[in-house]
């Protein structure tokens, strides 16, 4: 009985801890799709976020730091994965879409 | 105690589905789809599947998944799951009824590494294969809602979910809480912790061991004499619905473990 108080104690403060980090200390750099913004650029389709001029030849990667909430939320919506060289990657255009976006059909 | 029950699992299925505000930033630890245009908190098994594709462990997800279990157990399965709610009303449905056998409570444990964890990692999240693709929840509270608002580019694969959704409903029809028992990834997890809760149903020394908590129980627990709560085969299934407690004729049963 006292083993397994013991191994609860540690168990429970596993999760706590755990749940703390992941809470508000947990961080992703999610960086641009860029792939997106090429495929909409051979279509023709102009670009009109602020930060990407679409005149410009080559796009400049952009990245952010989301909080593992915030990727708990992206994925909600599917939108987030890993990209070929194993970055995070917004399956969006925009990283700006990615938080506090409402959910979509899977 | 059981109208009680119904009550409280109504209130929370409302809850979870009230559509006023979304905090999809934290999961509660009950099967209930996120993208449901609805929902207010996101879906344990949805999120650690995707975490899972990508190769992440979402800390937050199995911290509030392991607190839950490790305080109260399957408490949420038996009072605040709505899927548990649906399955509940199905079985007062006069039907015909029909026992399963005890190993088949282990499948779930295959369709948590299988569907949930495997899939995702190995093809992707957008498998077929993957748990979300064919959980009848998301197939109640999503893929119908969202076929209806905006139509579906996969006919094939809606009618493939329906079909599992149909099968799960006769199934529960005539078996208290199949998909509870047999299939459901989320109550495979919480069932590891089961042993370990705080809050657990337990029986006293005034217990006459008429062996009624046996035949009552939903979950098909088996007595126990001392100790371990009430029950010595299959604690992990307990899902601390109280019927024990309600009906034992020397009100041997105490919640708190």
């Amino acid at each position: 009985m006292r083993i397994r108080k013991i191994f609860w104690v540690i168990i429970f403060s596993l999760s706590v801890a755990g749940t703390i980090y992941g809470a508000f200390f947990r961080e992703f750099l999610v960086y641009d799709n860029l792939e997106k913004f090429e495929k909409l650029k051979n279509v023709g389709i102009t670009i009109k976020i602020p930060g990407y001029e679409s005149t410009e030849n080559k796009f400049e990667v952009q990245s952010q730091w989301f909080t593992e909430p915030e990727v708990v939320n992206a994925m909600t919506f599917e939108g987030i994965s890993r990209y070929k060289d194993g970055k995070l990657t917004s399956n969006y255009p925009d990283l700006r879409m990615l938080k506090g976006r409402l959910p979509c059909p899977t | 105690m059981e109208k009680l029950r119904l009550k409280v699992q109504l209130a929370f299925a409302a809850l979870f589905n009230i559509g006023l505000f979304q905090w999809h930033n934290i999961c509660f630890p009950v099967l209930n789809c996120h993208s449901c245009p609805t929902s207010i908190f996101a879906c344990p098994m949805g999120i650690l599947g995707q975490f899972a594709g990508i190769g992440l462990i979402p800390l937050t997800v199995i911290g509030l998944m392991a607190i839950a279990g490790l305080t109260i157990g399957r408490f949420l399965c038996g009072w605040a799951c709505p899927f548990g709610f649906v399955q509940e009303l199905l079985y007062k449905i006069p039907y015909l009824k029909f026992n399963i056998p005890s190993w088949t409570r282990f499948i779930k444990y295959g369709v948590f590494a299988g569907l949930v964890v495997a899939v995702p990692i190995y093809l992707t999240p957008e498998s077929s294969l993957y748990f979300c693709r064919l959980c009848p929840v998301g197939t109640i509270e999503s893929a119908i809602p969202w076929a209806i608002i905006n139509g579906t580019t996969n006919p094939g694969h809606l009618a493939l979910r329906l079909a599992i959704l149909f099968s799960i409903i006769i199934l529960a029809m005539g078996h208290r809480r199949f998909f509870c028992k047999v299939l459901c990834p989320l109550g495979a997890c919480l069932s590891v912790f089961n042993r370990f809760a705080l809050v657990f149903p337990e029986r006293q020394e005034t217990c006459s061991e008429c062996g009624s908590c046996n035949r009552l129980c939903p979950m098909e627990t088996t007595p126990h004499p001392k100790d371990f709560g009430v029950f010595v085969k299959k604690p992990e299934e307990c899902i601390s619905c109280l019927d024990c407690r309600e009906k034992c004729p020397t009100h041997a049963v105490k919640l708190w473990g």
